[in-house]
């Protein structure tokens, strides 16, 4: 036997997770938006000496699945058995809390139970007897401020202390009895058989799959499937209605006797502001300013200031140079020193767009993004743009996805996972590799149309919003399957803690460098032996009746394209010094522009579409991409053909 | 089985009559109204003996081979259509009964429930218009006065107004499995809720906690209005 496991169990958005690293120690993803954590993390601690795993699960609603994330929970604590379960709480809303503490019951695993955000619940005058709740439900009971590590102390001891398995309530003579007719099946003393059979009368056959190692001898899948059958067809009401009734009314109950309420407290400032972020007026304003925010933070801090210090002065003083004077006075082969510091160096490329361009944009993005999570803003997004992503057969859960993809596409491509049918899951992938620009992308995008004429920005954007519609709206109407409906939880607006949003940082951080930065270095050596072995001239050749007859752009150009295979802020960059050096005229601008955003994903955001979505969608995926790429840039040059003066 | 049936009348006659008018009216939504084809159908679906109570009691007339309701009959057949269709939506909308066992206690209902009650389940059911299955319900009284009047006290939430508050009557869920991630949010039947916003999306303040829906959802939550 290995080590003894602590699982944490609980609704979305009550602080699981930062419970979890209190814990630990270690941190994972924490966010206000339901449906962040879709993995399992897994950490170290210890109780009494000993040492125990802690697994942190996604937040659930119920353990009677309806999405995958609850299958997920529900599935962990069958099949992996841990020895506790810690239910995590959000005080202030204890009926919802209780109603699937009373749902765990059902599995015979000792527990305790944490009545986190407590500071929240008493400011709004509720006061909970935990004491008296502890009674009622026969575990422990824990008032805890996660964020600020209040009661921590408490939780630790109780949890120190064994605890027997809670009483199962009953569900009501029919209910019971119904669930009594499959313990036959079931292992002698095998604690589940309720909650597989809960499964079960609820209509959810996926158990069945690997439901065959808690069955008695003699009895099989099959014969458990009959039963439920069976079981099922004694009910006029579905009894997935009955169990949530019974269920009901016991929650009911308990909350009457353990329950005070306060006096109604005036609604606070946060709660005030929550609200106007949600209403037309004033939040899209809010909207427009918390846009502007960020943009002038990423966009104009972090893609200005810091990559112009990191590239000119510690990339371009010192580094570069460095590992030059440094190799002269080895005296290197030229070879080594091409491969280094040549224009497609490992250092001079790779390193200083990975350290000096990249790294600040995302850093400050991902900054901006978790002060936007932990802030519980990003929901109140969706709730505003749920309509427009309604014309792109999404809703407003899209949302995150998306500005996820601002910051990074590939990250985001994985986040896409959060949406509930497939469908929703192909048009997002979709749109994130053709037309979400990444912040690094668009930082460079905004520093090339800086001293020119509005125009230039006014019409890219034009397109690229006018693409994203169209194509998700062409994806909605291709693709079989219905959209979800939107339904959503409004956390309240919280101030986040710096400590966080920089744990939270870091992790994304780490992923970064330690998932793309390899990537950049593979390409910048593609690159090279291209160069060296003169195929990229070839490459370019053999495009350019397509780039120079058909775009309108210099034969030169073709090789950003290539580039921005690898990193589509690379591709954007090597336009950035064909601008410079005088090689593009406003109207090749323009078409560069919507064509390097449009066109292939970097490769890194590829792979992972080919990973998530299997390689049959990702590349029908990469073909829709690579025609609409072409087909709006040649349509767009077109047009500046006829009409110069659009950008003129 | 000792039948203790109270109202309209304990006669399987009666019955019979009522099972024969609301399918004469049935067919007629279908622009069938050819009397042989109908008397077979009554034949084979009621009683032996259907048409003729129909005929010669007065309800209806062939004329020219087409059967067509008397003033009296088609009163009937309306009132009869109307507690058959109420009938449907309150075991569907309101005891989530499954499918296959919704028609035949509909059809028991539809013979026992008094007008006073057939009225209150309208009222409850905030005056429907199309029954499960999508056909039209016949308005009666109430319906009349409600749209004069007042407003019905069951509404779905997509016809609230911001500022209003409420608890849970119900929730239509059969044709929306989905929807079941709302009960575990807290909707659920006795909840109270605030309406707070309509545009861009519904938002309800529920509990202590807050919700977003978008409309299509908002119209499958039925509130008694406070």
């Amino acid at each position: 036997m290995g080590l003894k496991t602590l699982v944490l169990v609980g609704n979305p958005n009550v602080g699981k997770s930062v419970l979890f690293h209190r814990l630990t120690g270690r941190y994972a993803a924490v966010s206000n938006y339901p449906g962040t954590t879709v993995d399992l993390s897994s950490g170290l601690t210890s109780l009494a000496g000993e040492k125990w795993r802690v697994v942190d699960t996604p937040g659930v609603n119920s353990l009677l699945p309806s999405s995958e994330d609850e299958r997920v929970t529900r599935d962990f604590l069958l099949r992996e058995r841990p020895d506790l379960v810690l239910n995590v709480m959000d005080a202030k809303n204890l009926s919802r809390g209780l109603g699937l503490t009373l749902e765990l019951a059902e599995y015979g695993i000792s527990m305790a139970v944490a009545l986190n955000i407590a500071d929240e619940a008493m400011d709004r005058g509720i006061t909970i007897d935990a004491e008296r709740l502890s009674r009622r439900l026969g575990v422990p009971v824990v008032s805890t401020v996660a964020t600020t590590g209040e009661g921590m102390a408490e939780l630790k001891r109780v949890l120190e202390r064994p605890t027997c398995p809670i009483a199962r309530p009953p569900l009501g003579p029919d209910l019971d009895r119904a669930l009594e007719g499959f313990a036959p099946h079931f292992r002698k003393g095998e604690a589940a058989h309720r909650a597989v059979g809960l499964a079960l009368l609820a209509g959810d056959e996926t158990i069945l799959t690997w439901a065959g190692g808690l069955l008695a001898p003699g009895s099989g899948e099959r014969q458990l499937f009959e039963a439920a059958q069976a079981q099922r067809a004694r009910f006029a009401r579905p009894p997935r209605h009955l169990i949530f009734d019974a269920r009901e009314a016991q929650v009911r109950e308990i909350v009457a006797d353990v329950l005070t309420m306060g006096g109604r407290i005036e609604p606070r400032l946060s709660q005030r502001i929550g609200q106007w972020c949600l209403r037309p007026w004033p939040g899209y304003l809010i909207a427009g300013v918390i846009l502007y925010v960020v943009y002038l933070f990423v966009g104009v801090f972090g893609a200005g200031t810091a990559v112009n210090f990191l590239e000119k002065t510690v990339f371009g003083k010192f580094i570069t140079p460095g590992v030059t004077r440094f190799l002269e006075a080895l005296r290197t082969p030229g070879f080594v020193t091409d491969i280094l510091v040549g224009p497609y160096g490992v250092v001079s490329m790779a390193f200083s767009y990975a350290f000096a361009l990249i790294l600040p944009i995302v850093t400050t993005f991902f900054i901006a993004f978790g002060l936007l999570e932990d802030s519980g803003y990003l929901p109140r997004l969706s709730v505003l743009l749920d309509r427009v992503f309604r014309v792109m057969g999404l809703n407003g859960r899209a949302v995150l996805p998306v500005i996820l993809g601002l910051g990074c596409d590939t990250m985001a491509t994985m986040t896409a996972r959060i949406l509930d049918t497939k469908k929703e899951r192909v048009i997002v992938t979709l749109l994130l590799a053709l037309s979400i620009p990444c912040s690094a992308q668009l930082a460079v995008i905004l520093g090339m149309t800086a001293g020119m004429s509005p125009r230039v920005l006014v019409l890219w954007l034009t397109v690229l919003i006018g693409v994203t519609l169209a194509a998700g709206w062409g994806a909605s109407r291709l693709l079989p399957g219905a959209r979800s409906t939107f339904v959503m939880e409004i956390p309240p607006i919280r101030r986040p803690l710096l400590r966080n949003i920089f744990m939270k940082m870091k992790v994304r951080l780490t992923w970064y460098l330690k998932e793309v930065v390899p990537l950049f270095v593979w390409g910048t050596l593609i690159l090279f032996f291209l160069d060296r072995w003169r195929w990229l001239g070839a490459l370019e050749r053999a495009c350019a009746p397509v780039v120079q007859r058909f775009l309108g752009l210099p034969a030169e150009a073709t090789q950003a394209f290539l580039i921005g295979f690898l990193r589509r802020d690379y591709g954007a960059a090597g336009l950035y010094h064909l601008q410079k050096a005088g090689q593009l005229d406003l109207r090749q601008v323009t078409v560069s522009l919507v064509l390097i955003t449009l066109f292939m994903p970097c490769i890194a955001q590829w792979l992972i579409m080919f990973k998530e979505r299997g390689w049959r969608e990702a590349s029908s995926i990469t073909v829709v991409v690579m025609a609409v790429a072409l087909g709006v840039s040649g349509a767009v040059n077109g047009l500046l053909v006829a009409f110069p003066l659009l950008v003129g | 089985m000792t039948q203790t049936h109270k109202f309209p009348l304990p006669s399987s006659a009666r019955e019979n009559l009522e099972e024969a008018l609301g399918l004469v009216w049935h067919k007629r939504e279908e622009n069938m109204t050819e009397a042989a084809v109908l008397r077979k159908a009554m034949e084979d679906g009621v009683s032996k003996d259907a048409y003729g109570l129909v005929v010669e009691g007065g309800y209806a007339r062939e004329i020219a081979g087409r059967l067509e309701l008397t003033p009296e009959g088609e009163a009937l057949g309306a009132n009869i259509t109307r507690r058959h269709r109420l009938a449907e939506r309150l075991l569907t909308d309101v005891l989530s009964l499954d499918d296959p066992a919704v028609d035949p206690n509909a059809c028991q209902l539809e013979h026992i429930i008094s007008a006073e009650v057939t009225e209150s389940i309208c009222t409850l059911l905030g005056h429907p218009r199309e029954c499960p299955h999508g056909l039209t319900i016949p308005p009666g009284d109430c319906c009349h006065r409600a749209e004069k009047y007042l407003e019905p006290i069951v509404v779905p939430l997509s016809r609230m107004r911001p500022g209003e508050e409420g608890r849970v009557a119900y929730l239509q869920l059969r044709e929306h499995p989905e929807l079941h991630r709302l009960l575990s949010l807290g909707m659920i039947p006795g909840a109270s809720l605030r309406l707070h916003q309509t545009y861009p999306a519904y938002v309800v303040d529920l509990g202590e906690s807050q919700l977003a829906l978008e409309e299509t959802v908002a119209a499958r939550v039925f509130v008694r209005r406070s």
